[in-house]
C-alpha cells in the first residue's frame, strides 16, 4: 500500500556540490527536503524511488550518485550507472536522515504509458508499507534561455501538469501526451505514469510546496497525501 | 637539495594560509622613478589612496617599497627610511589587519618598517644584507628570499649565464632559506622568490617560469614577481603600459604549477586569472555553476 508519494524535479543542481560558491536555488532544496520529511511522517517500511530512466528496471537500494559525473573535481564515488534521477532521489533521503529500506525504481523514457502504469500499480501492491518519491520534471523549453530554448506550448502543457497534481487527479496526467512530453523535453512524463498508476485507487490530497521555472525548465514540488480507504 | 620544509601553512602577519590559497601582494612604490607608472604613489595622499584601492580590489597584503630596482638616484638608508616607515605606520593604523610587506635588502630599514608595523621583509635582493633576516627574527617578521645570481642591488644583469639556471635559483634561494632559519626566523614566514628579470635575461626568467613546478616542489611557498617585467617585454616586444596580457599568461602559468603569493600592479585582472587557475586545478569551486545542470 502506498502512503504517500512526494514529487521532487530532478537537476543535478539539486546536489549543493555541482553548483560552486553559490547555493543558487537554495529554496528549492529547501521545498524538497520538506516533500520528503512528510513523505517520512507516514512511516513508511521501504520508500521507492521513481524516476526516468534509459531503461525500465531496478537499482541497487545501496546505490549512491555519483556527483563526479556532473563535476570531476568533486572526485567520483557512487554508483556510475544509476540514473541520475534515482540518484538525486537517494541524495534525498540521505540528506533527510532517512535510513529505512529503499528501492530504487527506473521508468523507461521510452516504455508505454501503460506499462509505466503498471509498474506503479505493481508498487501499489506490495504489502509493505510504501512511500513513493517521484523525481519527475516539466519542459526544459520555458524560456528563451531555457535548455531547449523557448517553445510557447510548454506553459500549457506544465499548467496541465500541475493542475492534476494540484487537484490530485492523477487519471489526467496519464493522458499526458508523450510526443508532446519529448517535444518539450519534458523528462518527467515516464514518472508522471507510475505515479498515475500507483494512486490509480485513491484521490490524494495534494500540497504543492514550490512551483518555478528560474532556469527555463519546470521544477515541481508536491506532496499527496493519501487518505486510507 | 630537498629542504625539510613540508609543503603546508604559511603565516603572515597575524594570518595563516593553507597551501590551495593564492595571495595577491600589490606594489605600492614611493619612489619617483620606478619603471612602471613612475612616480604614481610618490606623494603620500595618492599612495595610500592606491592602498585604499587594492585593498578594495581584493589585495591580501601590500608591498611597499623606497627605492627603485634599477639603477638610478642614489637612494640611502636615511631617505629610504624617510619614504617607507612612516608610510608603513599610516597604513598599519588604517588597516590593522593587512599583510604588509617592506620591499627593502638593508637591516636598517627593515629595523624601523618592522617596528613600524611591517609583516615581511620582502628581500627582493636576495640577502645581499645578511643581517636583515637577524631584524626579521627579532621582530617575528617573515623574509622573502629571492634568487638574484651574481647580482649587486640596483644594478642590471650584465651577460649572465648560468648551466642550469633553476638549480641556481633553488641552490641560493634555499640557502637563503636555511640561513634565515639558522638565525631565528619562523620557518612558517619564510617564502622564495625566483626573482624574474633580477640576474637573468628573458629566456632565464622564461626557463625559471616554465619549470616553476621544481621550485614549489620544494615545500616553500614560492612568491613571484612577474608584473609588466622585461621578460615579458622582450618576449611580446611590446613597452611597460602594454605587457599586462603577457604578464597574466605569465600568472596564469605560476599559478598551475603552485605558486602562491603575487606581486602585481594589477589587482583585480591578477585575483581573476588566480581564481581561474585555482578552480581548472580543481583547488576553487566556480562561484556559480548551473549550465547544463537546471
Amino acid at each position: 500500500m502506498i502512503t504517500a508519494a512526494a514529487l521532487c524535479p530532478a537537476p543535478p543542481l539539486l546536489a549543493r556540490e555541482v553548483t560552486g560558491g553559490d547555493p543558487v536555488l537554495p529554496e528549492l532544496r529547501e521545498a524538497c527536503l520538506a516533500a520528503v520529511g512528510a513523505l517520512l511522517r507516514t512511516g513508511p517500511e521501504v520508500v521507492a524511488v521513481v524516476g526516468p530512466a534509459a531503461r525500465t528496471g531496478t537499482w541497487d537500494g545501496a546505490s549512491r550518485l555519483d556527483l563526479g559525473i556532473y563535476a570531476p573535481a568533486a572526485g567520483h564515488g557512487g554508483t556510475p550507472d544509476l540514473p541520475p534521477s534515482l540518484g538525486l532521489g537517494a541524495l534525498l533521503l540521505d540528506q533527510a536522515g532517512y535510513t529505512g529500506r529503499r528501492l530504487l525504481q527506473g521508468a523507461g523514457r521510452s516504455a508505454e504509458a501503460s506499462a509505466c502504469a503498471g509498474t506503479g500499480e505493481e508498487l501499489a501492491r506490495r504489502p509493505e508499507r510504501t512511500a513513493l518519491l517521484v523525481m519527475a520534471d516539466g519542459s526544459a523549453r520555458r524560456s528563451r534561455r531555457a535548455p531547449g530554448a523557448l517553445d510557447e506550448r510548454s506553459a500549457g502543457f506544465d499548467a496541465g501538469v500541475e493542475q492534476a497534481v494540484r487537484s490530485g487527479d492523477l487519471a489526467a496526467l496519464s493522458k499526458v501526451d508523450q510526443a508532446l512530453a519529448a517535444e518539450l523535453m519534458a523528462t518527467g512524463w515516464p514518472a508522471w505514469q507510475v505515479l498515475a498508476g500507483a494512486l490509480r485507487w485513491t484521490r490524494p490530497a495534494a500540497e504543492v510546496l514550490y512551483s518555478g521555472d528560474p532556469f527555463g525548465v519546470a521544477y515541481l514540488v508536491a506532496v499527496l497525501t493519501v487518505t486510507p480507504a | 637539495m630537498t629542504e625539510p620544509r613540508q609543503p603546508g601553512e604559511l603565516r603572515l602577519g597575524r594570518h595563516s594560509f593553507a597551501p590551495p590559497q593564492l595571495l595577491v601582494m600589490a606594489i605600492v612604490n614611493r619612489t619617483p622613478d620606478s619603471f612602471y607608472r613612475p612616480g604614481i604613489t610618490w606623494d603620500e595622499s595618492a599612495a595610500m589612496d592606491r592602498v585604499h584601492e587594492v585593498v578594495a580590489e581584493g589585495a591580501d597584503i601590500v608591498d611597499i617599497g623606497g627605492v627603485p630596482a634599477a639603477p638610478g638616484a642614489e637612494v640611502g638608508a636615511a631617505e629610504e627610511i624617510r619614504r617607507t616607515a612612516g608610510f608603513v605606520a599610516a597604513v598599519r593604523a588604517a588597516y590593522p589587519e593587512l599583510i604588509i610587506s617592506s620591499d627593502t635588502w638593508r637591516h636598517e630599514v627593515g629595523r624601523e618598517v618592522c617596528a613600524a608595523g611591517a609583516d615581511l621583509l620582502n628581500d627582493s635582493w636576495g640577502g645581499f644584507d645578511t643581517r636583515l633576516a637577524e631584524v626579521a627574527a627579532e621582530f617575528g617578521a617573515g623574509l622573502v628570499c629571492a634568487h638574484t645570481g651574481p647580482q649587486q642591488p640596483r644594478t642590471r644583469p650584465f651577460r649572465v649565464s648560468y648551466p642550469d639556471v633553476l638549480a641556481d635559483v633553488l641552490d641560493q634561494t634555499l640557502a637563503q632559506a636555511r640561513r634565515a632559519v639558522a638565525a631565528g626566523v619562523d620557518p612558517g614566514r619564510i617564502v622564495i622568490d625566483p626573482a624574474h628579470d633580477f640576474g637573468k635575461n628573458t629566456w632565464h626568467s622564461l626557463e625559471v617560469t616554465r619549470r616553476l613546478d621544481e621550485m614549489t616542489a620544494t615545500g616553500w611557498p614560492v612568491l613571484v614577481s612577474l608584473s609588466n617585467k622585461d621578460f615579458v617585454g622582450e618576449t611580446l616586444n611590446v613597452p611597460p603600459e602594454e605587457r599586462v596580457t603577457g604578464t597574466l599568461a605569465s600568472t596564469a602559468i605560476c599559478a598551475w604549477h603552485g605558486a602562491r603569493i603575487y606581486r602585481v600592479h594589477q589587482v583585480r585582472q591578477t585575483r581573476q586569472v588566480l581564481d581561474m587557475v585555482s578552480a581548472i586545478r580543481g583547488d576553487r569551486p566556480p562561484a556559480r555553476a548551473v549550465r547544463g545542470l537546471a
